[in-house]
């Protein structure tokens, strides 16, 4: 097969010529968008089953007009926001296109390489119609427990059909009657069928209740003035990314990084990307990406452009939401067959990993020439792992999963926040309170690691021990990337620890399980999750003694710590 | 007999209301909040409005202050040391791993209100069921003590995992520690909420650690001030759970009072609904900074059981009151798009609007309101002449920006801030399976009569309701907040007829730590007992709070059936849509009411006359969308039906009544707004 080079423009340009409307009425839609959309968010917290969608936030809400352009969305994962434009592309394509689409038509879509994401990632689109014409679409994305791929979760995956079952874009609600057969068969597909049936009510009344929103709207302005309102809003969004693209000089920037491997061979796996600033517009060439790998390490595009709409975003937007307009400064270079662009069947279960590590690759390059701009390198992962079992007492099935929040990396404007999560950023992970109740296991520690956070005028942020006791047998699949590449530090500053993941069973033997799939977690057994820490920003002799002083009494760093990095402060 | 004063202390003012049952008599006053002893400001007012005989003569002083969460948004209160299960020492700082902005890159948390060297491990360990997995290490709380003392630590929080569901370990803990010479305050987690989430109880008890010297201080010194006085019946204090508790609970469990502020108005609300027969209302309270709206479902606030102050969880019973930064002060200006936005940042006391002349240049609300002529002639009660063409000056720094006249500029600022209030008023009602169109909308505060008309028409509301004394209808709500204290405990159970015997267990233990936890010096006689199961089909974690009727004997006297089919047909009400699998009992929550002898219901008070120098000014109609004549009445000299258009002025607030609005006054005083366009 030939590489072809991608070039993919972010943001959709206007539709129409400039409509006469008002600021204020198209402040008044943008607001009331806004509010449709956290709309749908609390319906779907509220209604959903697994805790992966109500407690982690592993999902993504968003309303976007005809063209599938993105008029507003709940604060939710943003990596996911970032695909659900392609997700609604496939899914009316799936159907046989717009003339297909009836008014209360809810289509289920989860073709990986449309939506950017595994299997389990299951897209529902609603179309909204007004006076009879196609006006938007909501739409969620939302992560379920289980898709009958080969494990509940893997990471050694060899294709794409190992990793879940595949809805093309059918129809699960036509004209709002519920399809019986295809209902059937998501819940028949699935290890954790109660959990899915209730998944897939709470998303369809969650893009219900954003239609609903929307044809409030709609009847208050009329279809003119909200497209017009519409075409505004997302030419203010637009000016607010340039405004932040003035302000860097035209030049390009080079960034490294490297996954620890594909998941099924062993060897780094380790990549470039390109920045290019050019009069107020951004590219991402991600072209010199290694070939699409064996192992389930491929981003689809649509993760791939996903990330470079986030990574702006977060940089360039002024702390708000983005809607479409911010996207169109935005240009991202693609080369079909590779890393950041793999063609089918190529096995793309982990997918967020790379996403999340362009990312922080992309400030890092940023960071070669403005290291003031952006932050040093968080630990770098989510270090997911997902569990389930049968429960001892009732046979009852049980599944749970999480990501886990990392330390910061330290920036010009002070110390890396301590457990956060970066593009993941809205998501949470569960109390220990809620977590035993639900599941087989003794949390014995949620713990900063001292020492984790990279040294520097401005320390990164420390990383956190997750530690949990099975009091039953269980399985586990672990997904800790950048074990093998610490955080980087910025500016003079040092790196931090990097993450890992180990089992120790009960005669303190320990093994190193960061990426692997159905791990045998006996009862009695250990599971440490090592979240790192982010790195340093600035020369160590920078950071006032005060501040290293603070640090030891806190217990965040140690004596031997002052000594390596900060040799000229005197412990008494 | 039932005379009381309520005294509710606002970021502002100090608001007074003294309701004289004999008499039927109401005086109000207001009096600016003296921040650093707050006492002083409520002595003062109460001082210059009744003296000894009188003072002698009323029952029940009831307040609403913001001492606890001053103390907590200033960061001044006790230093706290933290006693927690080994392993988690960091929960505080470690949070639940989220961004709060979420776009933020360089977002940080607030640092924890006990920083890490005080927060010590102890070796214990209960399992989910409350059953010892390890036994408490006694000798580690012993050495516990003594870095305390050391540390000079004067209030200690104790947060062990897994407490909520067995007290033991906290107790022995807090007994240890009192033996071993600490002689501090101490808070127990398990004694705060019988709930689960560690982060959420662990951080409720510190707060609870952290505010409780000051609000103890504070309640005690008024208290010696008002007997000083003369003063001789009950002292109540508002919780953010609705209702009120008496002053020796509140300096047991200040952290239940934290977000007591905008709880008077919903109160207010509430007594105001039961005297319609229950009409269902959403409340607009617009004050100065702040929009804050409430549902009222039944004649009730509907009430959280989770809230957030300052980035910090509070897992304590919550009136739903959403607050948005819209008030008269709010600021208006372009954002980086080139849009106008207004709030949440506000001109406050000072400098205050641009109109009234105190070095204010950035347009707020209430300029945008007199530029249109809404304010009327801009006489304030203080005796304030506002200033147009300062009003105008202000309007036009953020309209020529982008090609908008002072006018046109005026009018976005409030179609703006009032679509923001309906979004608000939106989200809570609809998240409730509530249509707003199904209910009245009751304007009150400085500013929510003048806005009441904008916000009724963004949710098609047909009727407005406007209270007597509106723009300090949150002090008058404060005189009617019963008697309440909550709790509750969590045991996930499935539900059968079994495990409904384990809630009437579960109920007989909450009821009896609620009548110790009692203070009362009046008739509890007549309490009512309430309960109410948090539910869920299994597999969710949010639950739906199922109201249940209690007998007398605050017992669950249903069968599982039909509790399973209230609880489907709430599910329903709430969702749309039904699911059918195993139903979890999550949480069992008791609440005792002591209901204060009602206030007489003549309502016959009397408004203020207000002196009016113009009977017309040209104001905008934004139903006509042109500018034409209001006349200006007085509230207090309507006394037939009219019809807009109309500025009501009366001493605390401006009723915006437009062309298309039908007036009446209702026996008890309240101005009915109907919308005549509407069906």
């Amino acid at each position: 097969m030939e590489n072809q080079l991608h070039h993919y423009k972010c943001g959709i340009d206007r539709k129409a010529e400039r409509d006469d409307v008002d600021p204020v009425t198209t402040q008044i839609i943008r607001n009331s968008l806004n509010s449709a959309a956290e709309q749908m968010k609390r319906a779907l917290c509220r209604t959903a089953m697994s805790p992966v969608i109500y407690e982690v936030l592993d999902f993504a809400g968003a309303i976007y007009d005809n063209h599938m352009r993105l008029l507003a969305q709940a604060p939710s994962l943003p990596l996911f926001m970032g695909t659900l434009n392609f997700c609604i592309e496939e899914a009316v394509k799936g159907v046989g296109g717009e003339k297909n689409l009836n008014d209360g038509d809810i289509i289920i879509y989860n073709s990986p390489y449309g939506t950017g994401s595994h299997p389990q990632d299951a897209a529902l689109v609603a179309p909204v119609f007004f006076e009879n014409e196609l006006i938007a679409y909501t739409a969620i994305k939302a992560h379920w427990l289980d898709i009958a791929g080969k494990e509940p979760y893997s990471t050694d995956t060899v294709d794409v059909f190992q990793e879940g079952t595949v809805y093309p874009g059918v129809k699960l609600f036509n004209k709002g009657e519920l399809v019986d057969d295809i209902y059937k068969m998501c819940i028949a597909n699935s290890r954790v069928p109660n959990s899915v049936a209730g998944d897939i009510n709470a998303q369809a009344i969650g893009v219900k209740a954003g239609a609903t929103a929307l044809k409030r709207i709609l009847s208050k302005y009329g279809i003119k003035k909200f497209r017009a309102a519409a075409e505004s809003i997302f030419d203010a969004g637009e000016m607010i990314v340039k405004n932040y693209l003035k302000k860097i000089p035209n030049g390009e920037y080079s960034g490294s990084g490297q996954m620890d491997s594909n998941g099924v061979e062993p060897g780094n796996v380790p990549f470039d990307i390109k920045v290019i600033i050019e009069d107020e517009k951004v590219i991402l060439d991600m072209s010199e990406a290694p070939p699409q790998q064996n192992g389930p390490i491929n981003c689809p595009l649509p993760s791939t452009v996903s990330t470079a709409r986030v990574a702006m975003s977060m940089l360039a937007g002024s702390n708000e939401a983005p809607n479409e307009g911010f996207f169109r400064p935005i240009e991202v270079i693609t080369k079909t067959g590779t890393l950041f662009h793999p063609v089918s069947p190529a096995p793309v279960f982990l997918y967020g990993w790379p996403a999340l590590q362009a990312m922080e690759v992309f400030y890092r390059a940023l960071g070669s020439k403005f290291p003031e701009k952006v932050p040093a390198s968080s630990g770098g992962c989510i270090n997911a792992i997902v569990w389930w079992g049968i429960r001892e007492k009732n046979g009852e099935p049980w599944a749970d999963g999480a990501p886990h929040p990392v330390g910061q990396g330290a920036s010009s404007f002070g110390d890396g926040a301590t457990c956060l999560h970066h593009a993941e950023s809205a998501t949470r992970f569960a109390p220990a309170e809620v977590w035993e109740n639900r599941n087989p296991w003794l949390v014995n520690r949620v713990e900063l690691i001292k020492d984790s956070g990279g040294a520097g005028q401005y320390r990164g942020g420390l990383g956190v021990n997750l530690e949990f006791t099975m009091l039953e047998d269980s399985y586990a699949t672990t997904v800790c990337e950048r074990t093998q590449l610490p955080p980087w530090g910025l500016n003079g500053g040092k790196e931090g620890l990097a993450n890992n993941c180990y089992v120790i069973e009960e005669n303190e033997k320990i093994t190193e399980k960061p990426k692997a799939t159905r791990v045998h977690v006996k009862k009695g057994n250990r599971v440490l999750i090592q979240c790192g820490g982010g790195g340093g920003y600035g020369n160590p002799k920078e950071r006032s003694s005060e501040k290293i002083l603070d640090d030891l009494k806190q217990g965040y760093i140690s004596k031997e710590y002052i000594k390596k990095f900060h040799p000229e402060v005197s412990i008494s | 007999m039932s005379s009381r004063i309520g005294v509710d202390i606002g970021g502002t003012f100090t608001d007074f209301i003294v309701y004289d049952e004999l008499g039927d008599k109401v005086i109000i006053d207001k009096i600016p909040t003296t921040p650093e002893s707050p006492e002083k400001a409520v002595i003062e007012v109460i001082k210059r409005n009744l003296n000894k005989e009188e003072l002698e003569k009323v029952d029940f002083f009831l307040h609403g202050t913001t001492v606890g969460l001053n103390s907590l948004l200033e960061r001044k209160g006790s230093k706290v040391g933290l006693l927690c299960t080994k392993g988690f020492r960091d929960i505080l700082e470690i949070r639940r791993g989220d961004r709060d902005e979420m776009y933020n890159l360089f977002w940080q948390p607030a640092p924890p209100l006990v920083p890490r060297f005080l927060r010590l491990e102890i070796d214990e360990r209960l399992y989910a069921d409350g059953s010892i997995n390890k036994k408490i290490n006694t000798d580690e709380i012993k050495s516990a003590s003594k870095k305390f003392i050391e540390e000079g630590v004067n209030s200690v929080a104790i947060a062990f995992i897994n407490s909520y569901t067995n007290k033991d370990h906290e107790l022995e803990a807090s007994k240890i520690l009192i033996e071993s010479g600490f002689n501090g305050q101490i808070s127990l987690s398990s004694m705060v909420s019988g709930e689960y989430r560690e982060y959420e109880r662990t951080t409720t008890t510190v707060i609870d650690a952290f505010v409780k010297a000051r609000m103890s201080n504070y309640l005690n010194t008024l208290k010696q001030s008002l007997n000083d006085l003369g003063y001789k019946g009950s002292f109540l204090v508002t919780r953010s759970g609705s209702g009120s508790m008496t002053f020796d609970e509140a300096e047991d469990r200040p952290f239940e009072t934290i977000m007591s502020g905008p709880v008077a108005g919903a109160e207010g609300a509430g007594e105001l609904s039961r005297k319609l027969n229950n009409t269902n209302m959403v409340t607009a309270d617009v004050g100065g900074t702040s929009f804050d709206t409430c549902l009222i479902i039944d004649g009730r606030p509907q009430i959280q059981f989770e809230g957030k102050i300052v980035g910090l969880p509070v897992q304590s019973p919550w009136v739903d009151v959403r607050s948005i930064g819209a008030g008269g002060g709010s600021i208006a200006y372009l954002d980086e798009g080139g849009l106008i936005r207004s709030g949440p940042q506000s001109s406050g006391a000072l400098p205050g609007p641009a109109c009234y002349d105190r070095g204010g240049k950035e347009p707020t609300t209430t300029d945008a309101a007199f530029y249109l002529g809404m304010l009327g002639e801009g006489k304030l009660a203080s005796g304030l002449q506002l200033n147009k063409s300062l009003a105008e000056k202000a309007l036009n720094s953020v309209g020529e920006k982008i090609k908008l006249s002072a006018f046109k500029t005026a009018k976005g600022i409030l179609q703006i801030s009032s679509a923001n209030m309906a979004d608000a008023i939106r989200e809570i009602t609809i998240e409730q399976g509530i249509d707003p169109r199904e209910l009245k909308l009751l304007a009150f505060g400085g500013a929510g009569p003048l806005m009441s008309n904008l916000i009724a028409q963004e949710l098609d509301i047909k009727e407005i309701i406007i209270p007597p004394y509106s723009g300090n209808f949150s002090a008058w709500g404060l005189l009617g907040a019963d008697l309440l204290q909550m709790n509750a405990k969590t045991k996930i159970l499935r539900l059968s007829e079994e495990s409904i015997k384990d809630c009437n267990v579960i109920l007989d233990e909450l009821f009896e730590e609620l009548q110790k936890r009692q203070k009362i010096d009046f008739d509890t006689s007549n309490q009512i007992k309430d309960i109410a199961l948090d539910m869920r089909w299994m597999g969710q974690e949010h639950t739906i709070t199922l109201k249940l009727d209690s007998e007398k004997d605050g017992k669950i006297n249903l069968k599982a059936e039909e509790i399973k089919n209230l609880f489907m047909k709430e599910y329903q009400r709430t969702f749309g849509s039904k699911l059918d699998t195993i139903i979890e009992i999550v949480s069992t929550r008791a609440s005792l009411r002591v209901p204060l002898p009602r206030k007489s219901e003549t309502g016959n008070i009397k408004e203020e006359n207000i002196e009016i120098s113009k009977d017309k000014i040209q104001c905008f109609s934004f139903n006509k969308n042109e500018i034409i004549d209001f006349e200006i009445i007085s509230r207090s000299n309507i006394d037939s039906n009219f019809t807009g258009p109309k500025i009501i002025v009366e001493s605390t607030a401006i009723t915006y009544v437009d062309v298309n609005y039908d007036v009446r006054k209702d026996a008890n005083n309240n101005l009915i707004l109907i919308n005549k366009d509407m069906k």
